[in-house]
């Protein structure tokens, strides 16, 4: 088993608060977007927000710490070319490069175990600065 | 850190962990008593303690060796007198692991300090041929040493914080040794290294981690393509989902010591002579002006007096040198302008084209065979690939639903990587020859420290990481399951 498979998945516990809202999000529709955030002490995964049904990329964007890193889930919405409405659900890793390398190696090697119970994700994006996940990268993948 | 609480706490949990087994070392004491992280690369070794975010000790990984046919007992006694500590004595103690030569008399030196000290007949070796450890004894003494440099620095820190009787806590045998291994690594090379950790060093628990997972790591990705421009050679390795893909793992022996290798050349091509430290002496006549005598060691060996060059060759090409924007050719670069760079005896030298020309090798391999002296180099078949094209063949060997992502996230590491505008020059090479679709992105940190030691400090980090304290690979399951079981615990 990959090393950083088996940490993420025996070291690190994801909770049932977050599966559950994905779920709320994946098929109410009632969520936008979920930022996730591990804790370190306690070995957890936890929500660190979720955005209403008001909200957008943009907030997502806004809500990703300037120096550490999350997980973050987007519902996006998009026109595809035969004008048909759509939505993809994407997985963000997010690890700016202010972050410290602690936070980035926790994240990096934690990611398969929140990964592997959003059942659903189309796309996933690694991020180390706002550029990387921008609107047109979003927008390149669903093409 | 190992205040009087937890003090009460470590003791109980190590008079446990004998009674118990090492389920408890596992579990408790690795989090307490920081584990020892070793990054040997062809250049340079790297070692210091899990959860810092430096190594502490920086020292060559070549070692000084003087055989036998010199009296023994004098060499042995004029060394003990310089440096007692820096010297090993490979004759002595038990030592199962001494390669298929016999070395009945050998005596190794190891560290930057015992080799600054030029000694007669002492020939410079390495233990490493093309990523690969091919002598097993010197490796041992080099990481014998980087253990020893670990244990003087803990054992000041303790006698600071507490008293002299947890002298214990000093004891090798409670570290847990993390060491970085290269991609190719061999089975049969991972085995040894178990064997010798667990049967010499009584390691209580092990792990390997190879070099390109742990830059992945720390610069927070689990897919990335990993460009380790080191001393010895270039290794590119994807990396998915923190599993180097081995099937497209790309290597060339261009590394920096090749660089330094055609600096020095390439001077003496111009009729400078680059003088070694120990070859001349420098006198004050006057205040202000120095007059330079040379000094004849006649029995000095060559491996030597290369080995000393080399530290002043590779001094101005990391001085000096900058990658090219576009691919080098003599005539544009003609009238460039002359850089200076002061010798250490006092002479002044000018480098011109070679300021570029050196770094492009990189680049463009076949320009090596220019160079005098350095023709017979890259005269292999099939020629030795530049750093754009050894990206692109080993992104084409991934499956395709990955290459996006690769192309993205190229993350430059090793001493190498420091070369200015290395970065800059890479991603434009592979903005020109990458499919349309692809975003090319070169990474490589702006801190100088976390370049270079980006294996080191991915290991360090790793290692202190609660989550990865059940990864261990521990004296009581190698006892249990043998050497062969490392390739089990740590794939």
């Amino acid at each position: 088993m990959a090393m950083a498979f088996k940490m993420a998945t025996t070291g690190i516990r994801v909770t049932d608060e977050c599966k559950s809202s994905f779920m709320e999000m994946k098929w109410k529709k009632v969520h936008r977007y979920i930022v996730f955030k591990i804790d370190e002490i306690s070995k957890l995964v936890t929500i660190d927000k979720v955005g209403g049904a008001g909200e957008g990329y943009d907030d997502l964007a806004a809500s990703l710490p300037y120096d550490d890193c999350r997980y973050a889930v987007l519902d996006f919405d998009f026109v595809t070319v035969d004008n048909c409405r759509k939505s993809k659900i994407f997985f963000i890793a997010w690890a700016p490069v202010a972050s410290r390398i602690r936070a980035k190696i926790l994240y990096a090697t934690s990611k398969a175990g929140l990964r592997r119970v959003l059942d659903g994700i189309s796309y996933e994006v690694q991020a180390t600065d706002p550029t990387e996940m921008g609107l047109e990268v979003i927008r390149d993948r669903v093409k | 850190m190992y205040g009087g609480g937890n003090y009460t706490a470590l003791s109980l949990s190590l008079s446990l962990s004998l009674s118990l087994g090492l389920t408890v070392i596992g579990c408790f004491v690795v989090d307490e008593v920081s584990a020892i992280v070793v990054d040997l690369g062809s250049h340079t070794c790297k070692a210091g303690y899990a959860g810092e975010d430096a190594p502490k000790a920086v020292f060559p990984s070549v070692v000084g060796s003087i055989v036998g046919s010199v009296d023994q007992s004098e060499v042995g006694d004029t060394v003990k007198n310089e440096k007692e500590s820096d010297s090993i004595d490979s004759k002595n103690g038990t030592r199962p692991f001494d390669s298929d030569k016999t070395k009945a008399k050998r005596k190794l030196y190891v560290g930057s300090q015992a080799l600054g000290y030029r000694r007669d007949h002492m020939e410079v070796l390495s233990p490493i041929k093309d990523g690969v450890v091919v002598d097993w004894d010197m490796v041992d003494n080099i990481w014998d040493h980087a253990f020893r440099f670990c244990l003087i620095l803990f054992s000041c820190l303790l006698l600071l914080l507490i008293s002299s009787r947890d002298r214990l806590l000093i004891d090798p045998k409670e570290h847990p040794m993390l060491l970085a291994e290269p991609s190719s690594n061999t089975p049969q090379q991972r085995e040894r290294t178990a064997e010798l950790m667990f049967e010499k060093y009584k390691v209580p628990a092990l792990f390997l981690a190879k070099n390109a997972v742990l830059t992945s790591f720390a610069s927070g990705r689990a897919t990335s393509l990993v460009v380790d421009c080191g001393g010895g050679s270039t290794t590119i390795a994807p990396v998915h989902d923190g599993y180097v893909l081995q099937k497209a793992v790309a290597s060339s022996p261009i590394g920096g010591e090749l660089l330094t290798d055609c600096m020095l050349k390439s001077l003496e091509s111009k009729g400078i002579t680059i003088k070694p430290r120990y070859s001349f002496k420098r006198k004050e006549t006057r205040p202000g002006e120095y007059q330079v005598v040379d000094t004849d060691f006649p029995n000095t060996t060559e491996s030597y007096k290369l080995y000393s060059q080399r530290i002043i060759s590779g001094d101005i090409k990391e001085s000096v040198c900058r990658a090219p924007d576009t691919p080098y050719d003599e005539n544009s670069y003609a009238n460039i302008p002359m850089t200076p760079y002061e010798l250490p005896d006092g002479q002044t030298i000018e480098i011109g084209a070679d300021r570029f020309k050196i770094p492009d090798i990189l680049f463009n391999p076949s320009i090596v065979q220019t160079i005098p002296g350095m023709e017979t180099f890259a005269d292999s078949s099939p020629p030795i690939r530049g750093l754009p094209q050894m990206v692109l063949d080993s992104i084409n060997k991934c499956d395709v639903d990955i290459r996006r992502e690769l192309f993205s996230s190229i993350l430059l590491s090793g001493g190498t990587a420091s070369m200015q505008m290395l970065k800059e020059r890479l991603e434009k090479d592979l903005l020109e020859e990458s499919p349309q679709a692809a975003r090319v992105k070169v990474l490589a940190s702006g801190n100088a420290t976390e370049r270079r030691f980006s294996v080191w400090i991915g290991g360090s980090i790793l290692a202190s990481l609660g989550s990865f304290q059940q990864m261990w690979f521990s004296k009581a399951e190698y006892e249990e399951h043998g050497t062969s079981y490392i390739q089990r615990k740590c794939p």
